[in-house]
């Protein structure tokens, strides 16, 4: 439970593979195929960083902190997998996650204060009636059997900020890709300690913040050096294991003085030895260059798109 | 257990007159003042924000337009799928208190003869018509705590339905209460609770708080009245509402519920206003439960000092007398942080005692001396030198003498009384009273109004 990862509710209860996310999506869209093909959606990456910059705007305007709009996020993709995003209003889902994640990560604001500053920044969208959102509340909590702890790949980016010895822009670099991760269905996939493994060994190879356009390429390098490691670890996984129980702190040392090449070896070493499921990585690793790619065609008129194709659909739906 | 008709008072701990309870919605607060080292800025993506600015202004101007059509038809009014009448068949009220209403049920599905507690949560009112309003903190932490939580003594939470903007949570149905077993000793013609009980019930305790304390989880209101035990003698932890995570808070402990723990079992350094107290302040509640049940009586029976105003806490003069007089004046030697607490200056106004601890332990009859040594334990001023649950768990006082048995009532001679269900009251799709048809927190309200008037 709370402590322990392996008997939470999000491990028994909400993380599936991909093949079964994708048939549970596949089955909401098959249960009204003609209100589908009526109210085209933006393809859901672009949906979801749609989705994170509008809640990422109502919660900065009541200070909230990123590990409550994570919450939020991974309620928003939990309750999705159940409902049909066509028949909701997708503005008053968004206010209500971030409603109840705040109360679940102990820092609440009260319903009215979440629904007008929701309403200052979804005006024609948002109801104004807190009772809506209250009533919403009912239906997200029901849909996701009450299972509403959550844990985040933040905590074990804390734990192994000391023993990786990562400097203070790696320890920066991984938590904004965990920030990332939440935009991508990974929260969904995979335990908390493979994304923030992830984004540990992300900021390691993406160093010195690349440019954006660099980014791409960087991740893939990266992907290809951690395909690498399963290869070569393949091969010798009996030696490796010997090293496994012992190897916990000494792999990888301070980057000084050092070429990022070795220390992207002695990160490698270091996850070979600790066990790591690579391939998890290396899967997250392909998500997240996914979601930068898809953020690379995320123009400003893609979003004006995803802004009006979800209004189409609230107000028409809404008429019916 | 509580009577039937002394039902409206709206108090589940009411029941040896005078208890005092915690009213659980102390939370809720908005300040963000704190900051810890998990804050940061959100996620900053080059694109984020660059459009809000301009849209805010242009649609706002449409605001009066849309709202009407959108309030009413945007999205289907909820609807459970579960009902709670079409799966229990509902016993009897059992209790209610600020939360709601307690009943005593049974499943409908043919082969399952478990009984259960339902535990209504009611709905907030604003005017007549009962309103979604918001699910309070408290429901929302019992809710997602007693879904995740597993263990033989923590009450177990067979389900929630959300119907008819009530909640409704079923528990596993628990026989007795460490409350109700303590009024039953107290009789005058009674015994006390045999050792091997109590050694039992304290070990389950213990047992079931160091699993919580293991899985970063604070009860904040132990006392004998949360602490159920099944007719089988299995100790099992119940009402969660103001338990919470503490696991790296993002922010202080304190800044989220000013009060914890009903008065009598509040630890000291919650008296003395600690805003980061630890998982000691409920061995200290455990420690108050051990006494009582030898006792039969509350060990710290003070006055609890009404909150005047909503923003500022009282300072508890009669609750820490009440702990000064048996355990001692804390000094530095005794409890080296005491001189940092934030109502350390009101220690000084303190009259000088010794502690009496070993005297009041031999003077309510109690001869056991290891019993004796965990007990002080549990009661050490000094949060950090206090027992930990795991380190209460291997005291001897457990390995000598009778045998430990996970059956409190292994071996006893007699019965306790079940818990009294009422039979005339057990509509639980009612929001109040039978018989006055108002819904129960506003009978509650004008009664407390009554009393205070009067």
């Amino acid at each position: 439970m709370a402590a322990n990862y392996w008997a939470s509710s999000q491990r028994l209860h909400w993380q599936m593979s991909r093949q079964r996310l994708a048939e549970t999506r596949n089955a909401l869209d098959a249960q009204d195929p003609k209100t589908v093909q009526q109210y085209p959606l933006p393809e859901l990456r672009h949906l979801s960083i749609y989705f994170n910059s509008q809640i990422a705007r109502l919660g900065r305007r009541m200070q909230t902190r990123q590990q409550a709009l994570a919450t939020a996020q991974l309620y928003i993709r939990r309750f999705y997998t159940k409902v049909p995003i066509r028949d909701t209003n997708p503005y008053l889902v968004m206010a209500t996650c971030l409603y109840l994640a705040l109360k679940m990560e102990e820092c609440p604001q009260h319903i009215r204060i979440v629904v007008s500053e929701a309403r200052t920044c979804w005006p024609d969208v948002m109801p104004s009636d807190t009772a809506k959102l209250a009533e919403c509340e009912f239906y997200l909590i029901s849909e996701m059997n009450s299972y509403l702890i959550v844990h985040h790949p933040y905590r074990t980016l804390q734990d192994l900020t000391p023993v990786l010895l990562l400097t203070n822009e790696e320890n920066n670099t991984a938590w904004q890709v965990i920030n990332d991760s939440c935009l991508t269905d990974l929260p969904l996939l995979y335990p908390p300690h493979i994304i923030a493994l992830t984004a540990i060994f992300l900021s390691v190879v993406l160093k010195t913040s690349l440019p954006q356009a660099n980014i791409h390429a960087a991740a893939s390098s990266a992907a290809a050096a951690a395909a690498a490691v399963v290869a070569a670890n393949s091969g010798n996984s009996a030696g490796n294991s010997s090293g496994g129980g012992s190897g916990g702190g000494g792999g990888v040392y301070g980057a000084s003085g050092q070429g990022p090449q070795v220390r992207i070896g002695k990160l490698i070493e270091w996850y070979a030895e600790s066990k790591v499921d690579m391939e998890a990585v290396i899967d997250c690793t392909q998500e997240i260059i996914s979601l930068y790619e898809a953020w690379e065609s995320f123009t400003p008129s893609a979003e004006k798109n995803c802004k009006d194709q979800l209004c189409r659909m609230i107000k028409a739906r809404g008429i019916v | 257990m509580q009577r039937a008709e002394d039902r409206e008072v709206d108090d589940k701990d009411d029941r040896g007159g005078g208890r005092p309870s915690l009213l659980t919605s102390t939370s809720a607060s908005t300040s963000f003042n704190t900051i810890t080292p998990t804050q940061r800025p959100p996620s900053k993506r080059k694109r984020e924000g660059t459009h809000h600015e301009g849209d805010e202004g242009e649609d706002g101007q449409e605001e009066d337009q849309e709202e009407k059509g959108l309030d009413e038809e945007i999205m289907p009014p909820y609807k459970s799928k579960v009902r709670v009448l079409e799966e229990y068949h509902i016993i009897g009220f059992i209790s209610s208190g600020t939360y709601g209403r307690v009943y005593k049920a049974r499943s409908k599905l043919p082969g399952n003869t478990k009984e259960y507690a339902i535990k209504k949560f009611k709905p907030d009112k604003e005017g007549e018509v009962i309103q979604y309003t918001g699910i309070s903190q408290s429901a929302c932490r019992e809710m997602a705590l007693c879904s995740e939580l597993s263990h033989e003594n923590v009450i177990h939470l067979h389900e929630i339905i959300l119907e008819d903007k009530c909640i409704y949570m079923v528990f596993e149905y628990a026989e007795h209460d460490l409350l109700q077993i303590v009024h039953y000793h107290s009789h005058p013609e009674r015994r006390p609770i045999p050792e091997a009980t109590i050694k039992s019930v304290l070990w389950q305790l213990l047992n079931g708080v160091s699993y919580l304390h293991q899985n970063w989880v604070l009860h904040r209101d132990l006392k004998p009245a949360n602490i159920m035990v099944t007719a089988a003698g299995e100790v099992k932890i119940g009402d969660l509402g103001l338990a919470r995570l503490f696991w790296k808070p993002l922010q202080s402990l304190y800044t989220g519920d000013k009060v914890v723990v009903t008065i009598w079992y509040r630890a000291p350094e919650l008296l003395l206003g600690s805003k980061h107290y630890t998982a000691a302040i409920d061995l200290w509640a455990v420690g108050c439960i051990f006494a009582e049940l030898l006792a039969l009586r509350p060990i710290f029976k003070g006055e609890e000092a009404k909150m005047e105003k909503k923003s500022t806490v009282p300072f508890q003069r009669n609750q820490m007398q009440k702990i000064i007089e048996i355990l001692g004046t804390p000094t530095k030697e005794r409890w080296p942080a005491v001189t940092q607490q934030p109502e350390y200056n009101q220690l000084q106004t303190f009259k000088q005692y010794t502690n009496n601890l070993e005297a009041w332990y031999h003077q309510i009859g109690a001869t056991n001396a290891l019993g004796f040594q965990l007990l002080s334990g549990l009661l050490n001023y000094d949060p950090t030198q206090r027992l930990t649950a795991q380190a209460a768990l291997e005291h001897q006082y457990f390995s000598d003498g009778a045998k430990l048995t996970l059956n409190a009532f292994e071996g006893q001679s007699f019965d306790y009384p079940h818990r009294r269900v009422s039979q005339d009251d057990n509509d639980i799709s009612l929001p109040g009273t039978k018989r006055s048809g108002l819904p129960d927190d506003s009978l509650g309200g004008s009664r407390a109004k009554r009393l205070k008037e009067g």
